[in-house]
């Protein structure tokens, strides 16, 4: 089967990306740029669209001129349509509609009394998977781009492997025992209740159990990985993947929308979409969609995701010695193979980066959350764009209020912290930072204090600018993993969700996601 | 897009099993990260 068509569009696509980068440069856009408020992510521009486009330039001529034979050439090379197309509906996307619609959103305000852009969660990664989700059910993706979209699951998992590189291990330390906990809780729970119900309801065994891993684990690649063992009929695999996508899709656009109105922060929401939404996917899109302009949701949505996966073949051991004892002449199962072939490797690779990054090769050592320690007056004192001297030491009016409120302050090593502070104008370590964090986070001085010590704390630290670089690849590579993923979500494949599966999956995925905010919102705190 | 339409891999991935595409993301990783540890 030869996969390259001939079509003039990855070349049209090509050229209007290169172009816009050549406006952006020369600053023929400069008002749009202005108007839109996009200025800093010129760079961007300018980067992305002079590569996207001149690969695709590259590739869409070669694929009018040459003649291509089947084959891994004409295989791999056919994705770049799609990617190309991809990439093209996310600029339009990220750097047109989604500050058009903030400035809509703020316009309408006064008249509505609300902000319905921020209220709806209309950013631009939701707007990007509804714009696949459109394209592929109105329109039908172009049959030269069907290659490219099927590598957005490539694109997700490349950005949580490269989601590694940007944890501390304190980070990890504390996230990682709550993660197991809460996860464990929950997948384990969900699945057996599964079990259970399907067995009462006299389901098919093979249909109980591939629904469970579907709705207890990580979503549809649970279902794939559990079907085998528990000898799942291809039908069977279609209602469990059609219960997950249906049930997905409205956590995706729900979960931020109730979590902004529960005044969720970055870690309790990251918690809860992490352990309450069913599918890999789903839990990046949502994280994102609550928390666009950054990454900190992202990274302990994640946490838990991984966790959750890595749970996996656990539940296909699990499931495959429930299924054995259930059905006669099913084959036993040799757990170590199980283990070996179930193992999600894309984690191991998140822990590759991580560990390296542990070594410091992307920020000095003890970074925490991407920041390095640096309070020598070289980065104290800098210049601005003017040329203009900043010195970021605390000044007169903010250690007079730090000395007044400073006798709130009971614990010693807290008292010595604060007093160092205040006699040399900056943190003077790494100790007295953390320590004066816990401060902030107990909430002991008032919200002016507070808001001194975070001043002191962002002198300090700074971001490196290999981390810099690694958050702009991950935002983008999960940026193209959500449009490809919204085009990959049919009307088709939504509706194969019916009958008994469907009932018992979505009660039991609800009962996860209201547990799981409870449970979130009872013990975990914005702290780490 | 139906399944039947690809001799190679799935609807929902170019390559034959997750085992590759893992391969395949971890292998993309460390190149991206080999290259901002050396221009960055």
């Amino acid at each position: 089967m030869v996969y390259t068509q001939r079509t003039p569009w990855t070349l049209i696509m090509g050229v209007i990306m290169v172009a816009y980068a050549y406006l952006v440069q020369s600053g023929a856009l400069a008002g749009v740029i202005k108007y839109l408020g996009t200025d800093r992510l010129t760079g961007e521009m300018l980067t992305l669209g002079y590569t996207f486009g001149g690969i695709a330039v590259l590739i869409g001529l070669w694929q009018l001129v040459a003649k291509t034979a089947e084959g891994h050439i004409d295989y791999y090379l056919s994705t770049i349509g799609g990617v190309t197309f991809i990439m093209l509906i996310a600029f339009i996307v990220k750097w047109g509609l989604d500050p058009q619609m903030a400035q809509w959103g703020r316009a309408a305000q006064p008249a509505l009394g609300f902000n319905f852009a921020s209220v709806m969660n209309l950013n631009y990664v939701v707007m990007g998977i509804v714009a696949g989700i459109v394209i592929v059910n109105v329109f039908k993706v172009p049959g030269w781009a069907e290659n490219g979209v099927r590598l957005s699951r490539l694109g997700l998992k490349t950005g949580v492997i490269l989601l590694g590189a940007l944890y501390s291990f304190a980070e990890l330390q504390q996230l990682g025992k709550l993660s197991v906990v809460l996860i464990g809780v929950f997948v384990l729970g969900s699945v057996g209740l599964v079990l259970w119900w399907g067995a009462r309801r006299n389901l098919p065994n093979s249909m109980t159990g591939v629904l469970s891993a579907g709705v207890g684990v990580c979503g549809v690649s649970a279902a794939v990985a559990a079907a085998p063992v528990v000898q799942a009929k291809s039908t069977e695999i279609a209602y469990t993947i059609g219960t997950i996508l249906l049930f997905g899709v409205i956590c995706m656009f729900l979960f931020p929308i109730v979590g902004k109105a529960l005044g969720m922060g970055y870690i309790t929401f990251g918690a809860w979409a992490g352990t309450g939404i069913l599918n890999s996917a789903q839990v990046a899109g949502a994280a994102l969609a609550f928390q666009p302009t950054g990454i900190e949701t992202l990274k302990v949505a994640e946490i838990f995701n991984i966790t959750r996966v890595l749970f996996l073949p656990i539940i296909v051991i699990w499931l495959a010695i429930w299924y054995v004892k259930r059905e006669v002449g099913a084959k036993k199962v040799d757990v170590g193979q199980v283990l070996i072939s179930k193992f999600p490797v894309f984690v191991l690779g998140f822990i590759i980066l991580f560990l390296l990054s542990s070594t410091g090769i992307f920020a000095p050592a003890r970074h925490y959350q991407g920041a390095y320690f640096d309070n020598s007056d070289k980065v104290m004192v800098k210049k601005d764009r003017s040329g203009k001297e900043v010195n970021n030491h605390l000044k007169d009016p903010d250690l007079q209020l730090l000395q007044k409120e400073g006798e709130k302050v009971k614990r010693d090593d807290q008292k010595a912290a604060l007093q160092r502070l205040i006699e040399n104008k900056k943190l003077m370590s790494i100790e007295d930072d953390d320590t004066l964090r816990g401060v902030v986070n107990a909430k002991i001085l008032s919200k002016e204090g507070n808001a001194v010590l975070a001043k002191a704390h962002r002198a300090v630290r700074h971001t490196a600018a290999k981390i810099a670089m690694f958050r702009d690849l991950i935002a983008w590579f999960f940026t193209f993993g959500l449009v490809g993923l919204g085009m990959q979500i049919t009307m088709a494949s939504i509706r194969q969700a019916g009958g008994q599966p469907l009932v018992i999956g979505g009660i039991v995925g609800l009962i996860k996601a209201v547990g799981s905010l409870i449970v979130v919102m009872l013990l975990v705190h914005e702290t780490i | 897009m139906a399944e039947e339409k690809f001799d190679r891999g799935t609807a929902l991935t170019i390559f034959g099993t997750d085992r590759h595409e893992d391969l395949v993301a971890l292998a993309v990783s460390l190149v991206i990260a080999l290259l901002v540890y050396l221009y960055v």
